[in-house]
């Protein structure tokens, strides 16, 4: 088990990722993550009985696919992701820790602002320690829900 | 100039198969009409060969008509496919969408079946029967089923259908020199749009939605060599788009291509709609396969496969799956652009929106922003389902058709 402070530095980071994400800060979402940085989502099928990635971007991905996200056409209505931070664990040396999270996303509609379940899933996180300076290394999100209907352009 | 209700409703002044009414996407008696007429004659795509790659695999697949199916690989190696439906009370056999099953066994009164379809057990048979029913009696229904075109499993309901040969016709062969090695399908997932079926095979039979997608826009469109790619249709409403070159350098964040697929061109694309709604699409690196489940005039599972080679190296598979992402992931720039398109299409074309016509009179030699395709699609839709799809209920009077200048 980790101390208070570790712990409260990764939900900080986790949580200050996902409300950057769903504010569509895509800078400050970057600034959170190192250089080392990457994204992947990845999903079991169990009708192929496969493991499945469906998405996986270093940092410099990541960047472009922000980069030309307003050039594309898009679903506008915004999601909301709540993540709670079940476990963190650290190395001895308490430089690195990995925390586990579970993962709904909530999509609503601009029209009316019905809000429906997106998708749920868990996330796993490896963060470099260093108190208010700590960053994400690398984000891995295990999507349970695959039907995502239309889709969407920007990862969660 | 806009139009008034009148305006609106009169038929747009080109031939009548360059047009078509938009009731036909959402009617519920023609979607009815569709599955028997459409549908259930043909030769329909359930899963492809690498799901089932041990004795005994299964894996279930719904029928576009809503008949539910086993798929499974005997122990004979054979691939064969039966309802999945108990013939002792019509309880589902197999609930898992894959596994391994040596015997079906319902849970209901465990009545078991082999990968056959020979009904092996009925529990407390001579008890209950006295000989009156016996195993013999109670096999599973079987429906016709080939594996071909890349490996694909087809399976038709119909005991005296088409042969699957006659069906494709010469629809694939654009592609055989691509998918006669083994492939793999890496990649599977569905999307559920409320929209109609047809509206999502338009989209895969039309390129001037390229307009859409950004990406398109940037790597194919501006190329030389884009325009010159042409449409070909084959008997049974069949149609093919032939080969370009794709300059994925154009946009930003596509590496250089190169894992490529044996036989293609750096950067060539292949297209082939089967009709009534399945879309073998090879680009570059990727094998994309669609089928199209339709729930209801308004309604559609899409499924979605991504393959490659069977015999892919680690690296080279992790680089289709970087480049199948990129444009038809879930999260892919293009695939939720159409999938959009498509949505917003039935958005519009609900019963009650006074939507009216749907027009696809591009006339480009048959070439890449022709609307040949489409118009090749509803001549077939026509002959099969009996009535013209630019006037499915006979009450027309059409608009004189103006020439071209
Ligand atoms: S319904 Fe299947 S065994 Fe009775
Ligand atoms: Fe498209």
């Amino acid at each position: 088990m980790v101390g208070f402070e570790i712990r409260q530095a990764v939900e900080e980071l986790v949580y200050r990722s996902c409300m950057m994400l769903d504010d569509k800060d895509w800078k400050g979402f970057l600034a959170l993550c190192g250089e080392e940085f990457r994204y992947t989502i990845a999903a079991h099928s169990p009708e192929i009985r496969r493991d499945m990635v469906w998405l996986d971007h270093d940092r410099k991905g990541m960047d472009t696919l922000f980069a030309n996200l307003p050039r594309h056409n898009s679903d506008h209505s915004p999601i909301t992701r709540h993540a709670t931070v079940y476990t963190v664990d650290a190395d001895t040396a308490g430089r690195e820790a990995t925390a586990v999270s579970a993962l709904q996303v909530f999509r609503t509609q601009l029209d009316g602002g019905a809000s429906e379940l997106f998708a749920v899933g868990r996330m796993t996180d490896t963060i470099r320690l260093d108190g208010a300076a700590s960053r994400l290394l690398r984000r891995v999100v295990r999507l349970d829900t695959r039907l995502i209907g239309y889709g969407y352009h920007v990862p969660f | 100039m806009s139009k008034n209700a009148q305006q609106w409703q009169q038929t747009p002044a080109l031939p009548q198969t360059h047009y078509v009414d938009s009731r036909i996407y959402t009617d519920q008696l023609l979607f009815e009409e569709e599955k028997e007429k459409l549908f259930k004659p043909s030769w329909i795509i359930a899963c492809h060969e690498s799901e089932l790659e041990a004795a005994f695999d299964y894996r279930l697949f719904t029928h576009p008509t809503g008949v539910p199916l086993i798929i499974v690989r005997g122990d004979d190696m054979k691939v064969r496919a039966f309802y999945n439906i108990c013939p002792h009370r019509g309880n589902t056999i197999l609930y898992d969408p894959a596994g391994n099953a040596k015997r079906m066994t319902c849970i209901f009164h465990q009545w078991s079946f082999d990968s056959r379809g020979n009904c092996i057990d009925i529990s407390r048979a001579d008890q209950g029967y006295q000989k009156r029913f016996c195993k013999e009696d109670a096999g599973m229904r079987e429906v016709n089923c080939e594996t071909a075109y890349g490996g694909f499993v087809w399976v038709n309901l119909v005991d005296d259908c088409q042969p699957l040969k006659e069906f494709v016709g010469g629809a694939l062969d654009i592609l055989a020199p691509f998918i006669s090695e083994p492939l793999e399908v890496f990649h599977f997932h569905k999307a559920h749009v409320r929209t109609n079926f047809k509206l999502w095979h338009d989209t895969n039979s039309e390129f001037y939605h390229d307009f859409l997608h950004y990406f398109n826009r940037i790597t194919g469109m501006m190329q030389p060599g884009y325009f010159d790619r042409k449409y070909t249709g084959f008997p049974n409403g069949h149609a093919s788009v032939g080969s370009m070159e794709i300059k994925y350098d154009k946009y930003e964040g596509s590496k250089s291509r190169a894992v490529g697929w044996p036989g293609l061109a750096t950067g060539g694309w292949y297209m082939v709609d089967i009709f009534p709604g399945m879309t073998y699409n090879l680009r570059t690196s990727v094998l994309r396969i669609d089928t199209v489940v339709p729930l209801g005039p308004n309604e559609v599972i899409i499924e979605f496969r991504g393959l490659g080679l069977k015999r892919d190296t680690a690296e080279e598979r992790r680089e289709r799956v970087f480049d199948h992402n990129m444009i038809w992931g879930p999260f892919g720039r293009n695939l939720h652009e159409d999938l959009l398109g498509v949505h917003g299409q039935g958005r519009a074309m609900r019963p009650g929106t006074d939507s009216r016509w749907i027009i696809q009179g591009r006339e480009e030699n048959s070439t890449i922003h022709d609307e040949v395709g489409m118009r090749h699609f509803y001549a077939e839709w026509s002959r099969r389902m009996g009535r013209p799809a630019f006037d499915p209920y006979g009450e027309g009077k059409p608009a004189p058709v103006r020439a071209a200048a």
